[in-house]
């Protein structure tokens, strides 16, 4: 098992390092301007070129690739130019990952604790009003662009229970249509995927032969049936954790929360090229902290990953 | 070891109909089944696929499919009719402690998620009331029971760590370890490669001797049959069409469809000729199906065949067939040519 730990996070060191200097090597193909910002069109070309040497643009890329790394290490990402001039990208994250780190997880946890029960009892009553209306739920919001119901939740369910229309920090009852309205879609995709997981478990061998060794129904479900179907949904968990850190770009422009939602695209359109880098860094690494945990989760549950080198033990 | 030859009934089954809900419609899988399982025998159930084998053992221990019904009839076991079940609590005295079942494919059998030693011991423990170490070291007996090595370690490893062959062992200690009186076997070496198959067997009937258990084999495998059964019972399209000791239905079955089903073994075939195979297909089970169900199939159908249905005719003590060649008005009929020479040298060989 530390084996297999110890592997899969040098594995996910590596993909990380490779992440970052694929996006530093991109980013340096960029037009310079980005580095400039709104100054460049005050500054003469000498002037230009003196500023982009002192930021160290001039060296040489093995350099560049060095001294950006050991600022990383540092804690650095450099400054913003365009975005807002002359704050640390570090800043400018941290005021706003707060933001869509907690609408993120709170919506994540929201669906999950909704979402898992609701698949199991779907499960149970295959074919039942229950699972009909659970059915119904799923392909309304499947199918239902999120922005409309994002808009009419807002519109109508602020004026029926009198509740905030915009986001305040301190009143903590405006948290909430945000969260329900950002955990509707995750909580319907984990409901159909346990019902699906739990029905295809349902079905098989092992637990027929459970049944027929005398085990009780409700036994059945708890210690046979759920913990296999968790398997494949652990797979989600992390992809799903990580889209809804990245910020709902909806969400938080509709109830006006200053999270993170637009902000990647906000960077890219003004050509902020340092924040883009350090944005691009947090999500990646986020993404590979996710698939890690997932799969740690993964060989938890599942005894046939613990072997990991490749070879059993006899 | 009790060699009780008293045969005394401990399961029998009278005038079963089970029938199916199926879009609407409704399929009638099981046709007024009576039967009787001695107590340590072993009974195989042979047929086609679509026959109706596995739905009658299953609606023994209460297994069946949602939609499916015991529409009347009654299986008696231990003075109670379990035809009227109909709660869980009701089954649960039933499955593992008196009728416990090895399934067909020792791939998928298995929960991949728990140990092997945990799943028998769950049986040890749901059934004989064990805890602890007491349960522990009765799994590890089973395990030793069933032809596994190196107990201690193979008790602490997962399914994915075992051969085909050595998980059918764990799905028979499993069976085993629930103490039952009738352990049903649904076709329990189909998936296994023939030199396993035969060690498979081996082990089933020495743990029936062992464990003094009544075993029902379910198969379509006659070589299967032939090394374990004391009694077979033939079943067609819902019935049961012939049921008779081991050596009366092998060399002197009287139902055309034994006959058809004899001829088809490959054993029986002339080298050069084209195997034997039964022509048409089985009836529609969701029609009413009037007369002998086999007639349409059967080159030796009579008229009334057509008409009526054959009540069980009576070969001798322990043999009956369904169908009205054994009339005593019935032309005289002689099995198939390349039977003939087959029931002559089985009943030579049986009677010396």
């Amino acid at each position: 098992m530390l084996w297999y730990i110890g592997k899969r996070l040098l594995q996910s060191i590596v993909t990380l390092f490779i992440i970052v200097t694929i996006v530093f090597a991109l980013l340096r193909l960029m037009p310079e301007e980005g580095y400039l910002g709104a100054a460049a069109e005050k500054m003469s070309p000498e002037q230009q070129e003196i500023y982009l040497t002192n930021l160290g643009l001039r060296d040489p890329l093995i350099v560049q690739l060095g001294n950006f790394y050991a600022s990383l290490l540092q804690g650095d990402l450099g400054t913003s130019v365009t975005y807002r001039t002359d704050v640390p990208v570090t800043t400018i994250i941290s005021e706003k990952i707060m933001y869509s780190l907690f609408f993120g997880l709170g919506a994540v946890a929201l669906s999950l604790i909704v979402g898992v029960p609701l698949g199991i009892l779907m499960a149970q009553m295959k074919g039942r009003w229950l699972d009909r209306l659970g059915t119904g739920y799923i392909v309304f919001v499947v199918a239902v662009p999120a922005a409309v119901y994002y808009i009419f939740i807002q519109m109508y369910i602020t004026e029926i229970f009198n509740l905030p229309m915009l986001f305040d920090e301190y009143n903590p009852i405006s948290w909430l249509l945000p969260l329900t309205s950002m955990a509707l879609a995750p909580t319907a995709s984990y409901a159909m995927w346990m019902r699906r997981y739990m029905v295809d478990e349902l079905n098989k061998d092992y637990i027929k032969l459970a049944r027929a060794k005398g085990v009780k129904e409700r036994t059945l479900m708890f210690k046979h049936v759920m913990r296999n179907a968790f398997i494949p949904l652990a797979q989600y968990l992390p992809a799903t954790i990580l889209f809804t850190i990245m910020g709902s770009i909806y969400i938080e422009s509709l109830y006006s929360i200053p999270g993170m939602g637009g902000l990647l695209v906000d960077a890219i359109q003004r050509q902020d090229n340092a924040v883009v880098q350090g944005l691009v860094l947090i999500f990646s690494s986020l993404g590979i902290i996710g698939l890690f945990l997932g799969d740690l989760a993964m060989a938890l549950v599942d005894p046939r990953i613990k072997l990991g080198k490749g070879e059993s033990v006899r | 070891m009790e060699a009780t030859q008293t045969k005394s009934t401990i399961l029998s089954i009278h005038n079963l109909v089970i029938k199916f809900k199926l879009r609407g419609k409704v399929l009638t899988a099981i046709r007024d089944i009576s039967l009787n399982l001695y107590k340590g025998e072993s009974l195989a159930i042979v047929g086609e696929s679509g026959s109706g084998k596995s739905v009658l053992v299953k609606s023994i221990m209460g297994l069946l499919d949602k939609n499916g019904f015991i529409d009347h009839g009654a299986i008696i076991y231990n003075d109670e009719d379990l035809a009227h079940f109909q709660t869980e609590k009701d089954w649960l005295k039933i499955r593992g402690k008196e009728v416990a079942m090895v399934t067909q494919d020792p791939m998928t059998s298995l929960n991949p998620l728990k140990t092997v030693g945990k799943q028998i011991e769950e049986c040890v423990i749901l059934h004989q009331g064990l805890r602890g170490k007491a349960a522990y070291e009765k799994t590890l007996q089973y395990l030793k029971d069933v032809g596994i090595y190196d107990v201690e370690k193979r008790y602490k490893q997962y399914p994915h760590e075992f051969s085909g062959g050595m998980r059918q062992r764990i799905v028979i200690a499993i069976a085993i370890a629930c103490k039952p009186k009738i352990l049903i076997c649904d076709e329990p070496t189909t998936a296994l490669d023939v030199t396993i198959q035969a060690q498979i067997l081996q082990l089933l009937k020495n743990l029936q001797q062992q464990y003094g258990l009544t075993t029902i084999y379910i198969t379509h495998d006659l070589g299967v049959v032939a090394k374990v059964a004391d009694r077979i019972a033939v079943m067609y399209a819902g019935e049961i069409i012939e049921v008779g000791q081991s050596h009366e239905v092998f060399f002197n079955g009287k139902h055309p469809y034994t006959w058809a089903l004899l001829s088809s073994l490959p054993q029986l075939g002339t080298k050069g000729e084209e195997l034997y195979s039964i022509k048409g297909t089985p009836p529609n089970l969701f029609k009413d199906i009037k007369g002998d169900a086999f007639a349409p199939r059967n080159p030796y159908a009579l008229n009334i065949d057509y008409e009526e249905r054959p009540p069980f005719f009576k070969v001798s003590e322990t043999h009956y067939a369904k169908t009205w060649l054994l009339h005593p008005k019935a032309p005289k009929v002689e099995p198939p040519h390349n039977l003939q020479a087959f029931f002559e040298e089985g009943r030579h060989y049986t009677y010396e």
